[in-house]
C-alpha cells in the first residue's frame, strides 16, 4: 500500500531519512536503501540538509523509485525562487515522485556554502500554496499546465524552546495546514511522559503527525542535544543508560526502538533519523517490531 | 540618497480612513531632495487628505511636522510632545524613517505614505537612478566606477551578457548597459586589463545574504 494509502486510511507509515552523498559515488546510498526495502513505507530525502551542499534531493528520490521505493522529498525556498522550485516540482512529479515535505531551510550562514546569496522568494506557506496552486492545474502566474501533478504534501513542525514556543509553532503548523499541508513531521522525541501531552496537543491540527526517533550516537550526541535543545527532552537517565551500558551502540539502537514502541499507539507514523547510521537502520526496526 | 516615491492616494486614504487625527510627519534629508517625503510634500498630502475626507463628510484633522532626520532618535524624540493628541502616525520618510517612529513610539499605529526605492543619484532634475546596492564589499575600484550589482540587470559579475545592444540593456532600450559603461571607462583610464580579469564569485556575506547587517564603531559607541 502506498504512503498516501496508508496515510489517508490511518495506518501507522514508517520512514526513514537518508542523505544524498556529497559527490557522485550513490553506492552507499543505494546499498543503505536496499537494507530496509520493503520494511518501511517510504525514505525522506532531505534537500541539502543543515546546509550542507550535496546531490539534491530530486535526484535521490528518483534513486529510490528506481530502486522500487517510495520517496518523500523535501522542498525549501532558501536556494530556489518560485520559477526554480515549480520545475522542480514538475520534474519530481514526471520522475516518479509523489510525496514532498515543505521545509524550512538552514539559514546560509550555518551552511557550508556560507558566502552564497539566499533566495527566499517564496517562503513555507506560499510555497504550500503554490504546489496546490500546480495541482490545480496552473502555475503561479495563472498560465495553464500541460498536465498537473498530484502530490501528497507534508509540513514541518520546527523545534521550540519553551512552552511559549511550542504554541507559536502549533500556530504556524496550524497556518501551514491551511495553506494545504495534509501531514507535519514533528522534531525528536526523547523523554516519553512529555510526548503524551504533545501527541494530545497536536491532535487539534486534524492531520496526521509523524514525530521524529533520532538514533542518538554516544554520550556526547546526548549531551549535547540536553544542553543545547532545552524542549527536546533529554533525560539524565537516557544519558546515564548510554553511559552504563557495555555496548553503548546496541544501547542507542533500543532506546530509539523502545521510542517508536512507546509513540506507536498515539501517533500516525515515526520517522527514523539515524545521521550516517543507516546501516543500524534494520536492528531498529527489528527491536520496534516493525 | 535614498529615493523614494509617494503611495498612491487611494492606498493612503484608505489606511487613513480609520482615523480622525493624525501626525503627518516628514523628513528633512533623502526624502526632501528626492521630492517625496520633504516639508512641501508634507504640505501638498496633508490639504490632499484632508479634502478627500471633507469631500466624506469626516472630520480629519492632520498635524504636520517635519524632522531634519526621521533616522536618528535625537530628533524623532521631537514627536513626543503631539504623540498622545494623535491617533496614528503618517510618515513620508524612507523605511528608516518610519520604523524609527514605531520603535519609539510603540503604542501608536505608524504608517509609510512613501514607497522607499533605492540608493541613488540624480542624472537630471526630477529623475534619479539607482546606483548603489549596499552590497557591503563595494568592487567599484576594479568596475570603472559603475557598479555591476545595481547596474546591471542581471547582475552579473562578469559581463556583458549576450543582450547588449548599442550599449543598450536587452529588458528596456532607454537602460545603459552596465557592462558597457564600464568597458568604456576601463578603456579611457587605461584600465582593460581589469576588465580582461575574471572576478571571484562574490562573497554575499557582508550583504543580506548574512542577515540584518550593523556597523558598530567601537571609537564611537557609547
Amino acid at each position: 500500500m502506498s504512503f498516501q494509502k496508508r496515510l489517508s486510511s490511518g495506518e501507522f507509515v514508517v520512514l526513514a531519512e537518508m542523505n544524498t552523498p556529497k559527490g557522485v559515488d550513490t553506492s552507499q546510498f543505494v546499498a543503505d536503501a536496499r537494507r530496509i526495502k520493503g520494511r518501511v513505507d517510504a525514505v525522506i530525502v532531505p534537500d541539502m540538509d543543515n546546509g550542507v551542499m550535496r546531490m539534491s534531493a530530486l535526484a535521490g528520490g528518483v534513486l529510490m523509485h528506481q530502486l522500487g521505493l517510495e520517496s518523500i522529498i523535501h522542498v525549501y525556498c532558501r536556494d530556489r525562487n518560485r520559477m526554480a522550485l515549480q520545475g522542480d516540482l514538475l520534474a519530481a512529479y514526471a520522475l516518479g515522485i509523489q510525496n514532498i515535505v515543505v521545509v524550512c531551510g538552514e539559514d546560509m550562514k550555518n551552511a557550508d556554502h556560507h558566502n552564497a546569496k539566499p533566495v527566499n522568494d517564496l517562503s513555507e506557506l506560499e510555497l504550500l500554496g503554490a504546489i496546490r496552486t500546480l495541482e490545480a492545474g496552473s502555475d503561479l502566474s495563472g498560465i495553464e499546465l500541460n498536465g498537473a501533478p498530484q502530490f501528497t504534501t507534508g509540513c514541518t513542525m520546527a523545534p521550540w524552546r519553551d512552552e511559549k514556543g511550542f504554541e507559536q509553532e502549533l500556530e504556524l503548523t496550524g497556518r501551514k495546514v491551511k495553506a494545504g499541508a495534509e501531514f507535519v513531521v514533528t522534531p525528536p522525541v526523547f523523554d516519553l511522559q512529555r510526548f503524551v501531552p504533545f501527541a494530545e496537543q497536536t491532535r487539534q491540527l486534524g492531520i496526521p503527525v509523524i514525530p521524529t526517533v533520532f538514533l542518538i550516537k554516544s554520550v556526547g550526541v546526548a549531551r549535547y542535544i540536553a544542553t543545547n535543545e532545552p524542549a527536546a527532552g533529554m533525560t539524565e537517565e537516557i544519558i546515564q543508560r548510554i553511559r552504563k551500558a557495555s555496548d553503548r551502540e546496541m544501547e542507542c539502537v533500543r532506546i530509539a526502538a523502545e521510542a517508536i514502541s512507546a509513540i506507536k499507539e498515539s501517533v500516525q507514523g515515526v520517522r527514523l533519523v539515524t545521521l550516517g547510521w543507516e546501516h543500524r537502520l534494520p536492528a531498529i526496526l527489528d527491536l520496534a517490531g516493525l | 540618497m535614498i529615493t523614494a516615491e509617494r503611495k498612491p492616494m487611494e492606498e493612503l486614504t484608505e489606511c487613513m480612513k480609520p482615523f480622525g487625527r493624525i501626525l503627518l510627519v516628514g523628513c528633512n534629508e533623502c526624502v526632501t531632495v528626492c521630492a517625496a517625503g520633504g516639508r512641501k510634500e508634507v504640505g501638498l498630502l496633508s490639504s490632499a487628505l484632508q479634502m478627500h475626507f471633507m469631500k466624506e463628510n469626516k472630520p480629519f484633522e492632520v498635524k504636520e511636522l517635519t524632522l531634519e532626520r526621521q533616522c536618528d532618535p535625537e530628533y524623532v524624540e521631537e514627536l513626543a510632545p503631539h504623540i498622545n493628541q494623535v491617533d496614528a502616525v503618517l510618515s513620508m520618510a524612507c523605511g528608516c524613517g518610519v520604523q524609527e517612529i514605531a520603535r519609539r513610539y510603540k503604542e501608536k499605529p505608524v504608517f509609510p505614505a512613501v514607497n522607499t526605492k533605492f540608493m541613488g543619484a540624480s542624472e537630471s532634475q526630477g529623475v534619479w537612478a539607482e546606483r548603489c546596492a549596499g552590497c557591503g564589499d563595494c568592487v567599484l575600484g576594479i568596475t570603472g566606477g559603475v557598479c555591476p550589482i545595481a547596474r546591471c540587470s542581471k547582475q552579473l559579475f562578469n559581463g556583458p551578457c549576450g543582450g547588449s545592444t548599442n550599449g543598450k540593456c536587452e529588458i528596456d532600450s532607454s537602460v545603459d548597459c552596465a557592462w558597457q559603461l564600464i568597458w568604456d571607462r576601463l578603456k579611457a583610464l587605461g584600465k582593460v586589463d581589469l576588465y580582461e580579469e575574471n572576478i571571484a564569485a562574490k562573497d554575499w556575506r557582508t550583504g543580506r545574504g548574512g542577515g540584518p547587517r550593523k556597523i558598530i564603531r567601537e571609537d564611537l559607541a557609547s
